[in-house]
């Protein structure tokens, strides 16, 4: 693993831990700035490998992307939330993105897992850090479900550690091209058992859906620049890391609870629940977290199918959801403030109120909900492609109606919020006429009524 | 090294048996002792061996259960004692040991399995953690429940593997006592803030 890349969440604790203690002005800004210089040196660093389409130093570059961005938002966060501790939030905040760049660049099972377990526990605490008993609450779910889960996907593991201890190589056994040049001497059933036990283990930290429970929660309570990290970031990360294990130890066709399977099942499960969920929410950032678990169902869709093309789409829409995703989040953060309420139908009227942040808010939910020139419009209609090419007719009618459904419900909720609120009824704009004539005087009224 | 792993599987039942928390804290510590004594005696001992022995001695049979004991004793007695357990929990228990049985019946012919005796406390150690964290309600006892899992999964990948390498072992101790301290910290606050030790109470988001 490439040490260097760490370097950045390293000068964030330190930063944070020496402005605390030299009494620095502007923290937090010094620290944003410190993340886009690291995001600038990833780019030099490992622009070659972007250039050669190297996943690791694709998703580093992603990473560390969304990292620069949460760090900026973390500033007007902050003063909206003057009650946080600030030290400690940037104490969590490096660790967590130390976890997220550990798995992007995890080329060994083992690291990977503890790599997850590892930002469970960091995002778990940044929530906690929230303060509120729904925080707490949100949290203890999240990591003891979570941790649970993981100790699942850990059995699969070891299974499959166990089977190679002839090799002797220690830790490296677990390295991916080990595993995929030696997954033959692994006896089936263990392979199968393993993957399952993988699929659904580390399954539950990707939020796919009969483990999807947490979710919701830990994404609404988090901090904001938080949950775009989380949405964003973790939950692809981890969903790849399995996509890496199913590769690598790949199981014949014929077995019914092979990876692929396993992972198309689960997609289209998330798919349905998260569209289906999607119109009834009434917590802005639930709504978000809802429709996460919905495109993480995509992505896992794309990998399930598992032709370059559709695992192109996949990490494409992976790319396009963690831009989208972690801006909504942040958007939806700074709303919740402006309104003193996450419930959807107090944020209305964005529109006339705050233009900057409805301008935001609209592309972000445009995009979300695949409308075309936006990126995931792309991606997902690359994955619609491959079903077709793979004559999965059934899945296809699926993913449609699903996006067709998400499409309506985000719209729906869009609109609510940047119009809903307004009086339109026609006493009302009646009286509004009335009173702006008596304002302006006859000459421009009897203007504006001649243009209506 | 079966008598140790004998020794985590009757902690894990004591540990779901019993309501009072102390008692709990002690049967934690139990494992960690039998755990220490499972990884010394397992093999021939080298400097990475007694490392791991080390630290598994600090973290799980001293900082972890002294914090859960420290948290309790400041408490007032009515929140160190558990509800019940319900009685679906000591049928589904049987059952869970019992399938281990099936298991192992399943794996042996991949001959996965070095120690049969140690594979059946592991995998029964770690399904009475599963079963403990659904049917206990005190906030301590899931974190119990936690470190009785990798406490099982030690013994499991014992069974499978010999031992873990190094780097694993380590590894998991840590992520273990970085877990252990934010859910015992995390106690503390629902404690103080819920007035309450009971996970019912944290019902407030749902759907």
């Amino acid at each position: 693993m490439n040490v260097e890349y760490f370097a950045g969440p390293l000068g964030v604790i330190v930063l944070a831990l020496a402005g605390h203690y030299l009494r620095w002005p502007r923290v937090p800004e010094i620290i944003a700035v410190w993340v886009t210089v690291t995001l600038i040196g990833t780019g030099l660093l490992s622009y070659q490998g972007i250039l050669v389409g190297n996943w690791p130093a694709i998703l580093v570059m992603i990473v560390n992307l969304i990292a620069a961005t949460s760090a900026w938002d973390s500033i007007p966060w902050g003063h909206e939330h003057p009650n946080m501790r600030r030290r400690r939030y940037y104490v969590w905040w490096p660790l967590f993105w130390t976890a997220l760049i550990a798995i992007a660049l995890a080329s060994n099972l083992a690291v990977a897992w503890l790599a997850i377990e590892f930002s469970t526990l960091a995002s778990g605490a940044l929530i906690v850090e929230m303060g509120s008993r729904r925080a707490l609450e949100a949290a203890w779910k999240y990591i003891v479900i979570a941790s649970v889960g993981l100790a699942l996907g850990l059995i699969g593991i070891i299974f499959v550690y166990g089977s190679l201890r002839y090799q002797a190589l220690g830790w490296n056994t677990l390295n991916y091209s080990n595993l995929a040049h030696v997954y033959r001497h692994i006896p089936l059933i263990v392979r199968e058992v393993a993957t399952i036990f993988v699929v659904s283990g580390i399954g539950t930290k990707v939020g796919m859906v009969p483990f999807h429970t947490w979710l919701p929660d830990a994404h609404s309570e988090a901090p904001s620049p938080v949950s775009g990290l989380l949405s964003g970031l973790l939950l692809g990360l981890c969903l790849i890391t399995i996509v890496r294990f199913i590769q690598a130890v790949p199981l014949p066709s014929s077995v019914g609870f092979s990876g692929p399977h396993l992972l198309l099942a689960f997609g289209t499960l998330s798919l349905v629940v998260g569209s289906l969920a999607l119109l009834v929410q009434r917590d802005i950032k639930r709504l978000l977290a809802y429709s996460t678990i919905e495109q993480v169902g995509i992505m896992a869709i794309g990998f399930g199918i598992g032709t370059p093309w559709a695992e192109t789409a996949a990490l494409l829409q992976f790319a396009f959801h963690a831009v989208i995703k972690s801006t909504l989040f942040y958007t939806g953060g700074h709303l919740s403030v402006v309104y003193h309420s996450k419930r959807l139908d107090k944020i209305t009227g964005i529109a006339r109120d705050h233009r900057t942040l409805a301008v935001v808010w609209a592309t972000g939910i445009l995009a979300l909900a695949g409308l075309p020139p936006l990126g995931l419009a792309y991606s997902e209609w690359m994955i619609l492609q491959a079903l077709w090419q793979n004559n999965a007719v059934a899945l296809l009618i699926i993913l449609t109606a699903a996006l067709v459904l998400t499409f309506a419900a985000l719209l729906y909720h869009l609109l609510r919020g940047l119009w809903g609120g307004l009086d339109v009824s026609p006493a009302a704009v009646g009286l509004a006429r009335e009173s702006a004539s008596k304002i302006s005087g006859p000459e421009t009224a009897t203007a504006g009524g001649g243009q209506h | 090294m079966a008598t140790a792993g004998l020794f985590v599987f009757l902690a894990a039942c004591g540990l779901l048996w019993s309501r009072n928390m102390t008692h709990g804290v002690w049967f934690l510590a139990a494992e960690g002792l039998a755990l220490t004594v499972m990884v010394w005696t397992s093999g021939p001992l080298t400097a990475a061996t007694l490392w791991i022995g080390f630290a598994t001695l600090t973290i799980k049979s001293g900082v972890i259960p002294g914090a859960m004991h420290r948290v309790i004793s400041q408490w007032p007695t009515e929140y160190r004692q558990d509800q019940p357990l319900p009685f679906w929990a000591y049928l589904v228990a049987a059952g869970l040991v019992l399938a281990v049985g099936h298991v192992i019946q399943l794996l042996s012919p991949s001959g996965l399995i070095l120690h049969r005796a140690l594979f059946f406390y592991g995998l029964a150690s770690i399904h009475l953690g599963l079963l403990m964290v659904v049917s206990r309600r005190h906030v301590l006892s899931q974190v119990a429940a936690l470190v009785g899992i990798e406490n099982g999964l030690v013994v499991l990948a014992a069974s499978v593997a010999g031992a873990l390498p190094t780097f694993m072992e380590l590894g998991m101790l840590v992520d273990l006592l970085v877990a252990a301290a934010i859910l015992v910290w995390m106690s503390r606050r629902i404690h103080r803030q819920f007035k309450s030790t009971d996970i019912v109470a944290l019902r407030r988001l749902r759907g």
